[in-house]
């Protein structure tokens, strides 16, 4: 049996007095799809972004690939990871913001480019071949010398997705890639996404408030209220016949609120 | 009346002295002020410590004083300097504790979410700040570059009082010599005034060359 990509064990975090992970625990399976959805402030982005590391844990273990993540072995005993070792861990994961974070005094191509060159030595050459093919894919090609200002919203994610791809990560994480763009926008995202789901074998988690893509595209759905998990399962059986209160609450809001699931 | 072509060549002589030292003291100023303003920034408290003592010393003592520290103490512990290198240190050290707060709040107004970008992307911190952070900082930094600069060019007066030969020196030798005060000074004033608006211009023309593209036109 395949071990999980993906271990969270007894996870506790808090903002002050604001506990914003109570005790969780979830695992991922390899080249899993998996759609955190919740309302705001229920934990879903927090756990994206610690396990790309932006946040730390008070306390619980998370391994990532069979090592752990904020912790390292010595001598038998598990003592906090130094920069190194975090490093290596990044390596494995790559992330696309809300708000595509690009780098505004580099182009297109640049911004693609950087990081494989800076962190895996890649000659230029090599990282601007890669680079092209990855914007070709995302249909960004016509725009690698443009600077990231002149793009639209849409355009400047769609960047972002080959950025992160770019430095062949085993897990992408998309926290809420398409809250910010104007809604003539974010289909053009979705279908980017909706091909790597399917012709690449990374574990995906995605954080949406797009409950009719998540439907379609996840295998597994994580309801998020509070800081826990309250309901998992298929996305048939979680948007169709939600078992818990709290779900179908949600559920019944985001419908009122005009979305189709 | 013919001496007055061999008082402007003084003054002028001045006016070089004034702009040598304007120049080694950016010169020594800016690299200071990226090493302690960065220093700031340090994760590691000592080097913190360091750079906030160096800047809160010199922005919180008089130049006048700095440069007699320069010019009369330092021979009494074994450093000998000349008048000019004792203006360079004074002034450089002085406007880089100025410049050094210019670089760490300019580093400190890029937003966090580039510095995610360079987590995420998995560069090192220091990749991260030579490749994403600086470069952006560093166009938010040259307008008061700028204003540090001037401040620098009208600072190198005090050093008349170590015996420099700068323009103010020179137009005090004039006014002595030909008992006309407002000649002199007011000669002072148009070159003084002249430097400062070559500086200005100097550093609007490299905004404007390193803000190119930022607005959505690449150069």
């Amino acid at each position: 049996m395949t071990e999980p990509i993906i271990h969270i064990d007894h996870v506790t975090k808090s903002y002050g007095s604001f506990t914003v992970l109570k005790d969780l625990c979830f695992s991922v399976m390899p080249g899993e799809k998996l759609a955190l959805i919740g309302p705001s402030g229920s934990g879903k982005t927090t756990i994206l972004r610690t396990l790309m590391t932006l946040e730390r844990i008070d306390s619980g273990v998370i391994r990532v690939d069979g090592d752990y993540l904020f912790h390292m072995e010595r001598n038998g005993r598990l003592v906090p990871a130094d920069e190194a070792h975090l490093h290596r861990m990044r390596a494995k994961i790559g992330m696309v913001f809300q708000l595509f974070n690009l780098f505004p005094h580099k182009t297109v191509l640049e911004n693609v480019t950087l990081a494989p060159m800076l962190t895996k030595g890649v000659r230029k050459a090599d990282a601007q071949r890669r680079a092209m093919e990855l914007l070709e894919m995302v249909g960004m090609a016509g725009k690698a010398n443009s600077m990231p200002a002149a793009l639209s919203g849409g355009q400047k994610q769609r960047v972002a997705i080959a950025r992160a791809l770019a430095l062949q990560p085993r897990i992408m994480l998309f926290d809420e890639v398409t809250s910010a763009l104007d809604p003539e926008l974010v289909e053009e995202v979705l279908n980017v996404m909706r091909m790597l789901g399917t012709q690449t074998d990374m574990t995906m988690l995605l954080v949406t408030h797009e409950m009719s893509f998540a439907h379609d595209f996840a295998d597994r759905v994580l309801f998020f209220d509070r800081g826990r998990i309250v309901e998992e399962g298929p996305p048939g059986d979680i948007f169709t016949n939600p078992r818990n209160e709290r779900t179908q609450t949600f559920l019944k809001k985001i419908i009122a609120a005009g979305q189709r699931i | 009346m013919g001496d007055w072509s061999g008082y402007i060549g003084l003054m002028l002589d001045g006016a070089r002295v004034t702009v040598e030292l304007t120049v080694l003291g950016c010169a020594l100023a800016l690299p200071v002020a990226f090493a302690a303003g960065l220093g700031r920034l340090s994760r590691f408290w000592a080097v913190r410590a360091l750079a906030l003592a160096y800047i809160e010393f010199f922005r919180g003592t008089s130049i006048f004083v700095q440069l007699f520290w320069a010019y009369f103490v330092l021979p009494l512990i074994g450093f000998e300097l000349t008048p000019l290198q004792a203006g360079v240190l004074a002034l450089g050290l002085n406007v880089g504790a100025y410049g050094a707060e210019v670089v760490r709040s300019a580093v400190q107004s890029i937003g966090r979410e580039q510095h995610e970008a360079c987590v995420a992307l998995n560069l090192t911190r220091w990749q991260g700040l030579r490749h994403v952070l600086l470069p952006q900082a560093f166009v938010v930094m040259i307008p008061t570059f700028g204003n540090n600069a001037i401040e620098l060019l009208k600072a190198t007066s005090v050093v008349s009082l170590i015996s420099l030969t700068d323009l103010t020196f020179q137009a005090q030798v004039v006014r002595s010599q030909t008992g006309s005060t407002a000649i002199p000074f007011l000669t002072v004033l148009v070159i003084y005034f002249a430097l400062a608006s070559a500086i200005s211009f100097g550093m609007k023309t490299l905004e404007r060359r390193m803000t190119r593209g930022l607005d959505g036109i690449r150069h």
